[in-house]
């Protein structure tokens, strides 16, 4: 199929962004131009927005508009505890429990020499400066738990350790609210694995 | 168990063909390049939701047709199944009783097979990646935890002998990182080996006695798991966690030097003896076909240990080249148990009474008629 050109860079534009192929990609692009032309520049321009205003927090390195952010701003929430996670992502996951009350700190990826990512490559030599002034008790390792994000985890664990900081690592296993005979195998062992005296 | 009837819609060169089994065994004669293994490869697929020949899918469906479908009538002690495997171009789909499964692993273990064909004489003679394979198969079939291990365990593995290639030669301390990928590693490991010494622990008792069965109380098999590291059966995961740390830290300077990890379960092997002599070296071409005979009809058993039924087995081509008196052992051993498909170009020759009970099948290019 051939288009004008300025509505096939628009489908070029949206095959670029995650879990788009080509066929939502045209459909997106058809619905722009159906769309009133106010809506579609006030889109335009909180997409450049948001990519001119937002930086990285520099404590925490989530994303923020301020800096510090509003998170490590917060004098209400505890700063002796920090969560240590992936990805910017992860934050707001973590912050929809509305549960917890600590600072985090945002790794921007895991240990992976097969994709040539080492420790200094994620943001774990900042957490060992940001331990040694801040006033942080606990460190609670949130990386996802894949081969990649465990190891993540137990480096920085042997990093922390011997600063006397508490380091503790999230629970796995069974979902909560599911029945335990719709859980598979692996899932099941890793519970049993992780299981807790009452 | 046993498949009651199988129909084969556009499979290789079977345009339209249905067939009822016989419980005990069903022979399948042919001159070469008829189709008489395409019949093997149904049920192998009916069983696994793929063919034991090829990961291409598509090369089942046959010249002119547009799909390729196996459809089966299995009797389990449970009561009746029916089963489906439909290839096209685009895809393929299983099901259990008409009902489409998403995930081929809640497909598989419907319909149990052990399939011995001539390639399973490299199982004693091969090298040690087929040992191992043979290993992971067997214990992943029965366990998908220990699949995932495994899968773990090679993750681990590939990262680690990244980072290894990555200092290949750097005289610098690689630091904190290698500490964590040793641990990491010999934490899979040590899962990966407990189970398989367990599963040889149940293999070896019997195979063993299987194998003085055939060679009539002449020969003594016996099966050894070789490890990378100082460990043994019945050790607890810590202790071979501690044992695969040990190992790496020992031959770290080597494993620097070469830029590869040199200990763990993928450099490990099985070493087979008769009558104390490895069978894999210095054993005749009957004994190692013995050896793999003996392995396969222990898998037999194992299976029936676990799911409380015997499994089907199909012996593709391999009938003939036994012996007289080793050919009897087979079919005394799978009598009234054990439903058998068998492959070959001939009866002629072979006198069990097994044998002139068993249904026989002629297959003709494509076409095949039971002839008794």
């Amino acid at each position: 199929m051939h288009y004008p050109t300025p509505i096939s860079r628009l489908i070029d534009g949206f095959m670029k962004l995650p879990g788009i192929g080509p066929k939502t990609a045209s459909r997106l692009a058809f619905h722009v131009l159906d769309m009133n032309e106010e809506d579609v520049l006030s889109f335009a321009k909180s997409l450049a927005d948001a990519k001119r205003e937002l930086t990285y927090c520099s404590h925490c390195h989530y994303i923020t508009d301020t800096d510090p952010c509003r998170i490590c701003n917060d004098t209400t929430r505890d700063a002796a505890v920090v969560c240590i996670v992936q990805e910017s992502k992860d934050v707001m996951a973590m912050e929809k429990m509305q549960e917890y009350s600590g600072l985090y700190h945002v790794l921007h990826g895991a240990i992976s020499p097969m994709d040539g990512i080492g420790p200094e490559d994620v943001k774990i030599p900042e957490l060992l400066k940001r331990l040694q002034n801040d006033e942080i008790q606990e460190v609670i390792i949130a990386t996802n738990p894949t081969i990649e994000g465990e190891a993540t985890a137990m480096y920085i664990s042997r990093m922390v350790k011997p600063t006397g900081i508490k380091v503790t690592r999230i629970a796995h296993g069974l979902p909560v609210g599911g029945d335990l005979e719709y859980a598979d195998e692996v899932t099941l062992s890793k519970a049993i694995e992780g299981r807790r005296e009452l | 168990m046993y498949i009651e009837n199988l129909t084969l819609r556009g499979f290789r060169n079977y345009s339209e063909v249905s067939l009822t089994f016989e419980p005990a065994v069903n022979v399948i004669i042919g001159s070469n390049a008829q189709g008489k293994t395409n019949i093997m490869e149904a049920i192998y697929v009916l069983a696994m939701g793929k063919s034991h020949r090829t990961h291409r899918d598509k090369e089942m469906i046959g010249w002119e047709s547009s799909f390729a479908h196996v459809k089966g009538n299995i009797h389990r002690r449970t009561g009746p199944t029916v089963l489906d495997v439909i290839f096209t171009p685009k895809g393929k789909t299983v099901k259990v009783n008409e009902l489409e499964q998403q995930k081929l692993s809640q497909y598989i273990g419907t319909l149990n097979v052990v399939m011995f064909a001539p390639e399973d004489l490299n199982l004693v003679k091969g090298g040690p990646a087929e040992r191992r394979r043979f290993i992971d198969m067997e214990i992943g079939q029965a366990s998908p935890v220990y699949l995932h291990d495994l899968a773990s365990y090679n993750r681990v593995l590939k990262q680690r002998n990244q980072f290894l290639k990555d200092w290949q030669g750097s005289r610098r301390d690689p630091g904190a990182l290698l500490d964590v990928l040793n641990e990491q590693l010999a934490a899979q490991a040590a899962a990966v080996v407990k189970r398989r010494f367990e599963f040889i622990q149940m293999l070896q008792g019997w195979a063993e006695e299987i194998h003085r069965g055939i060679s009539r109380g002449k020969e003594q098999l016996e099966i050894n798991y070789v490890p990378s590291a100082d460990v043994s059966y019945g050790m607890d995961l810590s202790t071979l966690k501690e044992a695969y740390e040990q190992a790496f830290q020992t031959k770290r300077d080597q494993e620097m030097r070469r830029g590869t990890t040199l200990s763990g379960p993928h450099r490990e092997d099985l070493l087979l003896y008769v009558n104390g002599r490895n069978v894999q070296t210095y054993g005749s071409q009957g004994q190692q076909r013995t050896t793999a005979l003996s392995l396969k009809l222990a898998e037999i058993e194992l299976i029936r240990d676990q799911i409380g039924e015997y499994p089907v087995l199909l012996l593709d081509d391999v009938l003939s080249e036994l012996d007289n008196h080793r050919q009897s052992h087979l079919l005394n051993t799978i009598q009234g148990k054990v439903q058998t498909f068998v492959t070959t170009t001939s009866v002629d020759g072979i006198q069990h009474e097994t044998l002139s009970k068993a249904s026989i099948f002629e297959v003709s290019d494509g076409q095949l008629v039971e002839v008794k």
